[in-house]
């Protein structure tokens, strides 16, 4: 009897746990739609560079030396959408890119600087001779 | 270091600069514009004029916020430059950012996608009754002056194009003046348009895009209406199918879920995500031995998305497979 009884509750237990699986159990599997577009570049990648140009030591100590602050940046370029980071991204590879930095590092970070900083946050006017839009 | 952070110039710059003379010694008729009149595209209307457009006067320098509010009113916003100004207003450069524009639009729940660099499908645009806000250089490639405003008509015959523009409730230009100015911006224009209109020379990748960036941004109803007016231009578009069950599934209504992913599968067999989510959402509705071969399929197809058709598969199998190891607990 009480055998009986053991038997029919773990076969409860067992029912009712599979039956409450389906509901509860897997979450998250889905594969969301901006990762759908066959052959578009993962959006990761683009920020990931990004995120890695803000992050070597050449780029924040040029930001330091403009007054900006590289925590500051790194949040603006979360903010972004993706596309808009690629924009960003973009302008990177026409950078000069390789192993003599020097003068070059520093109109790449100009350049990045007036885009990202500048611009973005409106913390300094760094290009004192553009002309206002009208 | 003259590069403008505003714009990108795509077109070679002397030959922007060659343009601006002939402007100044006479106005020719500038290349784009050329092409349209010798040959006008297919379609494309003698003249429109775009009904609706409020005219807010810029102040001091802030004709994004200006022309971002006129725009999106007409679309059916109830803005003001004012608010809008935080959003796109660089005080430290007394402008505004291209990207920003864009940004601000799809944030208020507008569809906002960039045109072609192309005198006519900016003219199309028109036509179809979609105001276009236009970046303009109104100085040199090398003392610029950047402008943003709002076009709402042309006439083809009389050369002429009109524009909301700085404190000109009507600025009705030469087109060839227009196309200079317009040239030294890299031909920069964009759309904000309500979800569920279709832009006239929309492409269905820049289109899909822009209401994806919409999903992500969390703006789902109107994702859902842009995902719903491009499958009527494109009805097996996937992205489209996937958005619209993702957003459906994101509700908690999974029958529309499963019927978006099941026309996904359906006109994409070899589709990772649409067989992945169907697998998911089938699992969710119960039925388990259907989301299980959904799963095995999605996960045997390969790619860049295999990881996470083999994680949906390993799920869904861990437990399911549990009731036959319960014999062994009694």
């Amino acid at each position: 009897m009480q055998t009986t009884q053991r038997i029919i509750a773990r076969m409860l237990i067992v029912s009712l746990a599979w039956a409450g699986m389906p509901a509860t159990a897997v979450h998250a599997a889905l594969i969301p739609t901006d990762q759908v577009a066959a052959g578009r570049a993962s959006p990761a990648t683009s920020r990931d560079r990004v995120h890695a140009f803000l992050a070597r030591a050449d780029v924040r100590a040029e930001m330091e030396r403009n007054g900006v602050d590289p925590q500051a940046a790194d949040a603006r370029v979360a903010a972004l959408s993706d596309a808009e980071v690629d924009v960003l991204a973009g302008k990177l590879d026409s950078l000069p890119a390789g192993g003599d930095f020097g003068g070059i590092v520093g109109a790449a970070v100009f350049i990045f600087l007036v885009l990202l900083i500048t611009d973005l946050l409106g913390l300094t006017k760094v290009f004192s001779f553009t002309r206002p839009i009208k | 270091m003259t590069l403008p952070a505003w714009s990108y110039t795509r077109g070679p710059r002397r030959l922007a600069a060659a343009g601006l003379l002939l402007l100044v010694l006479g106005g020719c008729a500038t290349p784009q514009l050329q092409e349209i009149i010798d040959d006008r595209p297919a379609g494309l209307a003698p003249s429109a004029s775009v009904a609706g457009v409020p005219f807010y006067p810029q102040e001091d320098y802030q004709c994004g916020p200006a022309a971002l509010a006129m725009t999106l009113n007409a679309a059916g916003a109830a803005l003001t430059v004012q608010e809008l100004v935080p959003q796109v207003w660089l005080p430290g450069r007394k402008g505004s950012l291209q990207v920003e524009m864009v940004a601000a639009a799809r944030s208020h729940g507008f569809l906002a996608l960039e045109l072609h660099p192309s005198l006519a499908d900016l003219l199309r645009e028109l036509s179809a009754g979609h105001p276009v806000i236009v970046l303009q250089n109104l100085g040199l490639d090398w003392y610029p002056v950047w402008h943003y405003s709002v076009a709402i008509g042309y006439d083809l015959d009389a050369g002429r194009i009109a524009l909301r523009s700085g404190r000109a409730q009507l600025e009705d230009l030469p087109l060839t003046t227009f196309e200079h100015t317009w040239a030294r911006s890299g031909r920069w224009a964009m759309l904000a348009l309500r979800p569920g209109s279709l832009p006239a020379t929309a492409v269905a990748d820049e289109y899909l895009g822009a209401a994806v960036q919409l999903e992500s941004g969390g703006q789902l109803q109107a994702a859902r209406s842009a995902y719903t007016a491009g499958l009527e231009r494109w009805p097996d578009a996937l992205v489209a199918l996937m958005g619209l069950g993702n957003i459906a599934y994101a509700s908690g209504q999974l029958a529309d879920a499963e019927a978006a992913f099941r026309r996904a599968a359906a006109a994409h067999p070899d589709s990772v995500a649409a067989l992945n989510n169907l697998a998911q959402t089938l699992y969710d509705r119960g039925r388990v031995k259907e989301a299980r071969s959904t799963a095995r399929r999605a996960a045997g197809i390969g790619g860049r998305l295999q990881p996470a058709a083999r994680h949906t598969l390993e799920l869904i199998e861990a437990h399911t497979t549990r009731p036959v190891a319960a014999p062994n607990w009694r």
